[in-house]
């Protein structure tokens, strides 16, 4: 099929659509107040988050498990429109931001060589906006045969566990 | 499956009971889970039981960080802040509409 051509690998992209206009979801996105309150996954929580997101800037993200393990992110940021795009790299770093291998942290991360991650902010016009991020992952890497599937669903189970013991507390 | 083995134990046939699947579809899910070290099958005479893996658990926190729940989950939360913040800024433009009209 593709010969002398670069092999386009299908991207990791996770899509959502906001009842609120394009720039509340820009803020709730860019302000280190807001991230602070969604950065990472479900019963995460996000102790540090500093934002400074602007050409050559760089923001540093903390998360942290329900076992109280922390891990840094930063991103760096290589353009920006504003209300509509961002084009930045994300990586696991140290508290300082400095890069940390994925592998030494024992997480799997195959990454494109070159890619960046890319966020779009598009303007349905009825006062919705379609938020689209697209990552740095191949996407076969994300969805990999059935065993994905198992992990998915294990994951929800002892996340509502996880959320239960939370709450017990 | 994962929540009937925290319960303890089961063979196969009890782990096919409660889903509207084929115990062959059971037994490939079962087979999955082993080979993700999650579950460890053993013999007993004729029935196979499965036991739940304890260390399984913590290595959630880790899988919990891939990135496609990363973010899929973020964006969640995210819904969580935009709607709360849509919320204030409706209050705010009620407020300044209140004002101006007391100006009057």
């Amino acid at each position: 099929m593709t010969n002398n051509t670069v092999n386009e690998v299908e991207r990791m992209r996770v899509t959502r659509v906001f009842d609120a206009p394009r720039e509340l979801v820009w803020k709730a996105w860019t302000d280190s107040k807001y991230v602070m309150q969604w950065w990472g996954p479900k019963g995460f929580t996000a102790p540090v988050c500093k934002m400074d997101v602007r050409v050559g800037g760089k923001s540093l993200c903390c998360m942290k498990t329900p076992d109280g393990q922390e891990f840094w992110n930063a991103i760096e940021y290589h353009e920006i429109v504003l209300h509509e795009k961002i084009v930045s790299l994300m990586y696991f770093s140290d508290s300082q931001g400095n890069k940390i291998e994925p592998a030494e942290l024992g997480i799997e991360h195959e990454a494109i060589e070159g890619a960046y991650d890319v966020t779009l902010f598009e303007d349905l016009g009825d006062g919705r906006t379609k938020l689209t991020h697209i990552g740095n992952e191949p996407m076969e890497s994300a969805k990999n045969s059935g065993q994905l599937e198992g992990w998915n669903q294990i994951l929800d189970k002892i996340a509502d566990v996880v959320a239960e013991l939370a709450q017990a507390k | 499956m994962i929540e009937r083995l925290s319960h303890g134990p089961a063979s196969v046939h009890g782990l096919t009971e409660p889903f509207a699947l084929s115990q062959q579809m059971i037994s490939k899910h079962i087979a999955c889970l082993v080979r993700a070290r999650i579950v460890i099958k053993t013999k007993r005479g004729r029935e196979s039981v499965c036991t739940l893996r304890p260390e399984a658990i913590k290595t959630v926190s880790d899988w919990a960080i891939s990135y496609r729940r990363f973010w899929e989950e973020s964006f969640d939360k995210l819904e969580v802040v935009v709607n709360e913040l849509k919320k204030q800024e409706m209050k705010k433009q009620q407020i300044k509409k209140e004002e101006v009209r007391d100006d009057k």
